[in-house]
Parts: C-alpha cells; structure tokens; sequence
C-alpha cells in the first residue's frame, strides 16, 4: 500500500452489504414467492394490486394479462 | 508568461499559456501549452488532473451486489452507464441472465441517456464555443461571413443564415439553447421511466430489474420519445450546416484537433436473444450488440472481438502519481478461455496512490493514469481514443455492417439512421459515413448524428418491449446465488465513450473492481514509452485560426479540441484530504443495524 498517512476506519467495507434480519432479494427460489409472478415468466393483475385482483384480471382466458402499474 | 528556448531546427518563441480548470465540463481538468505565436501553432501540451477518488480503493472488501449503486456515483452525469456496466460485469460473475425484458428495459434506459446527455453537452457546452457572442470576440471575420451565408437547410431548421444558428446557440437567450434544456428534461423523463431515477438509477439491479413493466410506461416512454425526434431532426440539419461553413469560412480547419484514427468502442445496448453474460461466448454476443464494438486503427477495423479488446487491455504509467503495482497479486492469471492475462490488465490492477508535485517538465503531472491497448500485430501501446464517443461508436458499427434494425442499418461503410414522421416534422433519412480523419469539427458532427442512432434504437427498443408484454412475458428478474470466488467483466459505452468494469471476487466479497471509464482514455498523460495522451496529442502541433493575438488570446482552438473529446474528469481518476483533516461518518440502516 501507499504510503500515505490515513486515518482508522470506523466501519468494516462490507458494512452496507447485509444487515442480519432481512431477506435478500437475489435468492434462489425467491421468485416463486413474489405474489402475481407465475411460473415461465407471466403475471397476474396480483402483481399490481391486493385489493380484488381477480376482477382486474382479462375476462377470456386468451387475453393478455396486462396488469395495471 | 513568455519563456524562449531551442527546438530542434529553430530558435522559436515560446509563451506558456495554461487553461486549468477547463470550464463547461465537470472536474479538474488542466491543458497546459506552449504557443508559438509567430507562427501561430501550439507547440507542446500536457493534460493534468489534479483530482483522486480512489473507486479501485474502496471498492476492496464490499458486497459485490452493492456494485452498481457505489460505482454509479463515479459521475453525476453517466452514472447510470456506470451502474449498467457494473450489472454487467456482475451478471459475469453470478452466471445469471436477466429476462429479455429486463434488457429491452435497460436499453431503453441507456438510449434516453444517450440521448440526454449528447444533447445537453452539444447544445448547451460545445456550441458556446461555436455561438454568435463567443465568435464575434474570436473571429470577427468568420461572423461578418455568417451574416452573408444562407442556411443550405433553412426549410428544416427554420434559421435563414449561418449566423441566425450561432444567434440560437448564445448561451442563456438563444432559441437552440433552451430547446435543448427543455429537452434534456424530457429525456431525463424517459431514463426515470425505465431506470427509476436519473442518474443513479434505483430500479437496476443485477439479474434484472424492478420496473413494473406495463403497456403504460412504455407508451409514456414513446410520446416523450416522439416529441423528441422534432428537434432531433432539426438539430442534426443546424450542426451540419454550422460545420459545413466552418471549414468553408476557414480552410484548413480541418487539420484543428488532427489526429491519427486510433478509435475504440467497447460497444453498447444488448440483444437479449443473444446475450448469456457469458465470458466464454463474448465474442458472439458482443458482436450482436446493436452499438457494434471495435477497434479502428488508421481508418480500418481491427477486432469486434470483445475477448480480444479485453485481454489487450494495459494500464501504463509514466506520468501519474501512483506506484508500480507488478510486484503487487496477480489475481487473474488466465481468463477463463485459458488465455494470459497481463499484469497490467485492470483484472491485476492494485491502486497504490502516491502523493508529489507536479512536474510538466519529464515528471509525474496528473492523477490520471495512462490506458492503452497492446495491438498484438504490431507490438504497440495504441494511445486509443473515443472521440467524445459518438464518432467511435458510429464508426466501428458502420465499419462492421452487423447492425440491422427497421430504424438503423450499419451498411458496411457508413451508417442510415430512418426516423419517421412526427407532429412537426416528415420522416427523414440520415446517413452518417465515417471523414477521411477524425478532427475537432467531425467529432462534434457525429454527436448529433448519435443522438438520432439512439432515438432510431429506442424505438426499435420499445416495439420489441412491448411485444414481450403483450405476449404476457413481464418477467423482469432472475434469481442468483453470489459465488465464493468469481470474475467478471462489464464491457458497455458511458456517453463519452468506452466503458469497462473488470471485477474479482473472493470470499463472497470484492477482491479487486476496476472501472475504466473514457475519459483516462483520452485525458492519459504521457505513458511509460512517451506516448502523450490523446487530447495531449490532438492540441500539439495545432494551427490557431482565432483572430486575436497574444494580449487578449482566448484559446478557442485549443478549448474547441479538448472540448470535442467531451472531457468529464470524475470519472478520470479513481480523496485525498492531507494532513490531519477528519470526516466525520455516520450511517443509519433503514431497517436498524442488526435488527
């Protein structure tokens, strides 16, 4: 290392990385558990919304399920 | 200050003349020159940065998935190509595949970058330089010409004379300027519809990203996108003209900002039906990037092949303040081809900083330090620009024809960029073929016509979004496992050009991440063979055309060229706070530490 003068470090470099407690995103498997996210890929007007998702489901079962934001 | 001293052949008077910090670009950039004004030529020149961030440094020993949100800070106008190329290069080395959405969302992202910040450094940064107020303090003459030269595309732009466009341009008051303002707004929009925010986007994440992607923030996307292309097109038709007349106005123009053709691209906006985030594959999914990457020496393509860029790779030193590091660990010895890799490349880069006074003559001068590519023909360290970017990027495409979209066709030697009708404006083609050479005045050119290749490219972009929504596909993330050890390498364009992140893990954590952005490219000071850097060798030997003379001498030529290369320092140098000062650090987890 350099050598120049610095001062003590007061958190460890990976402080930010994972605070014990919380899930992490990226897990495998994780996927399947996120409510509206179907299998290969679709989704379900779940994914948008709680509150009554079947009624904003498509009416035919042809239909594209574009849910809402 | 005038100093007088010996070249080789003459007795020539040479006055030191320093611009340090070059304004309308972000961070410490210094040109120092010697000019001969007898014979109105710049003779010598050094590019300095007195700037250190240490990104190579810190990065040590962090959570690799927290990559993008720090390297994303490195600039505060690309950072989002920062954060792109560091998913990247994550996505390497997890061995994960986002869902094509997820990249058909990330190249929407990236195109309304594009377009963003070509558009506010063109109109609002370089066209200062070439506006009515600045040109009537330099080249007076240049001005009474403009008053007497019709516009050639007046029925487009709406300007009668070459000097009503450089009036449009006047900082503040003129009618392009503040276009252009309105404009990056717009476009910003369109990044944070995508990316969630600009420019440190929250919603990109490794293995995919978190954008609810729906019919309608596509189509919010594509009415901002539609406003655009009015201005696009006019913006285009005002730059040529403008540039047309300044070689017409002054001959020999083009020899300003001169330099050998020593281009490089590393490439940009993927093809999800290609792309695997393979190391092993590269080459194929590079090559279907729909920005072809390349390297074009003296006017010819020498590789697409990213395997080939990649292990060319070396970071010299010469003239800037660190440390040899070849005694340091080598932490890739062979790619996972089983090529060598040098312990030069970033992959074995260590940042050791060491602190001294700068020295222009044969010293040590500037933080940055001094990348080059090792060309394996001939044996040399090519001093590889990027032109600003734009010139690069539209060059090694049109030079590799693999480009094939509805809106942008690369044809083997030149690029045609088709936008269709919009409210103001009927549908245009443009062709952008590469100049006999790259100068100050053609790297300016090619970033307008950039513009137009992204906004062609994103509404290529939008259409297939939409068609994976539609057919119900609006999956947009994948799951992964962080490996204990991995490597990985994020080859992408930040908006001024090549961007690299090469990344080790180890432990689960980062055991060495080097980002190469553009600007140590071209800002490199002299390497360790005497190789000056490219924005050192573009202003050296440069002609002067300004009108004023040594007392009142603005140096519009030389800002002209180093201003062409579109210098953004942040990203220059990877703080440096002296003795004895403290910053105090304090850190609140949303969640609570250990909760």
């Amino acid at each position: 290392m350099a050598d120049i003068t610095v001062g003590k470090r007061q958190v460890r470099p990976d402080f930010t990385a994972h605070v014990p407690g919380v899930r992490r995103g990226n897990h495998e498997g994780h996927y399947k558990r996120q409510p509206g996210h179907l299998p290969y890929g679709r989704s379900t007007s779940r994914r948008s919304t709680g509150v009554h998702p079947k009624t904003k489901n498509p009416i035919l079962p042809g239909m594209p399920n574009l849910s809402p934001a | 200050m005038a100093t007088v001293q010996n070249t080789d052949a003459e007795r020539r008077e040479l006055t030191e003349v320093a611009f340090d910090p070059i304004t309308r670009i972000i961070g410490n950039l210094g040109i120092y020159t010697k000019i001969d004004f007898a014979a109105r030529e710049v003779v010598e020149c050094r590019s300095t940065s007195s700037l250190f961030r240490g990104y190579s440094v810190f990065m040590k020993g962090k959570d690799p998935r927290d990559a993008h949100f720090i390297t994303s800070r490195i600039c505060g106008i690309c950072g989002d190509n920062h954060a792109t190329c560091s998913l990247y290069a994550q996505q390497m080395a997890y061995g994960v595949k986002p869902p094509p959405l997820a990249d058909w969302i990330i190249n929407l992202g990236e195109a309304a970058e594009f377009m963003f910040d070509h558009t506010i450094f063109q109109d609002n940064m370089v066209f200062v330089d070439f506006c009515e107020r600045m040109v009537k303090e330099t080249n007076p003459g240049v001005l009474e010409r403009a008053e007497r030269t019709p516009a050639p595309h007046a029925d487009v732009h709406g300007h009668k004379t070459i000097a009503d466009i450089m009036r449009a341009f006047n900082p503040f008051e003129g009618q392009t300027y503040k276009e252009a303002l309105q404009m990056s707004r717009l476009t910003r929009e369109m990044c944070c519809l995508m990316e969630g925010r600009h420019v440190h986007p929250s919603t990109l994440y490794p293995g995919g990203v978190g954008t609810v992607a729906t019919p309608q923030v596509f189509t919010d996307y594509l009415v901002r996108l539609t406003r655009c292309l009015d201005f696009v097109k006019r913006a285009v038709a005002m730059n040529d003209d403008v540039f047309d007349f300044w070689y017409e106005a002054l001959p020999g123009y083009e020899e300003v900002g001169r330099r050998r053709t020593l281009l490089a691209c590393w490439g940009c906006f993927q093809d999800p039906e290609v792309v695997d985030y393979d190391y092993r594959t590269m080459n194929t999914w590079g090559n279907a990037m729909f920005v072809t990457p390349g390297i074009i020496v003296d006017n010819e393509l020498v590789t697409t092949d990213l395997v080939d860029i990649n292990l060319g790779m070396r970071i010299l030193l010469g003239s800037s303040y660190y440390q040899d590091w070849t005694g340091e660990e080598t932490y890739v010895d062979r790619d996972p081809l089983g090529n060598p890799v040098d312990q030069r490349h970033p992959w074995n880069q260590t940042t050791v900083p060491k602190p001294q006074k700068r020295d222009l003559d044969g010293g040590n001068y500037s933080w940055v330090m001094s990348p080059r590519w090792f060309d394996k023909r001939t044996g040399d360290h090519l001093a590889l620009d990027t032109g600003g970017g734009p010139i690069a990027r539209l060059w090694a495409t049109a030079l590799a024809g693999k480009v094939r979209t509805p809106y942008v066709r690369s044809t083997g030697h030149s690029v045609e960029i088709d936008l269709p009708q919009t409210p103001n404006s009927p549908e245009v083609r443009l062709e952008w073929t590469p100049p006999p050479f790259p100068n100050t005045i053609e790297r300016d050119r090619a970033r307008m016509y950039f513009v137009a290749y992204a906004a062609g490219m994103a509404l290529y972009f939008v259409e297939r979004a939409l068609d994976e929504v539609r057919a119900g596909r609006t999956k947009v993330f994948e799951d992964f496992k962080v490996p204990k050890e991995a490597i990985g390498v994020g080859f992408h364009e930040a908006v001024r050009g090549v961007l690299s992140h090469h990344l080790v893990i180890r432990d689960r954590k980062i055991a060495n991440y080097h980002p190469y952005p553009p600007t140590p490219w071209n800002a490199s000071p002299r390497d360790s063979y005497g190789t000056p850097g490219p924005y050192e060798d573009a202003v050296q030997g440069l002609q002067i055309f300004e009108e004023n003379g040594r007392e009142d001498f603005k140096g519009i030529d030389i800002m002209r060229t180093v201003r062409s290369f579109d210098p953004c320092l942040p990203c220059g140098v990877h703080m440096y706070l002296g003795d004895g000062r403290t910053l105090t650090q304090s850190h609140s987890p949303t969640f609570g530490h250990r909760a």
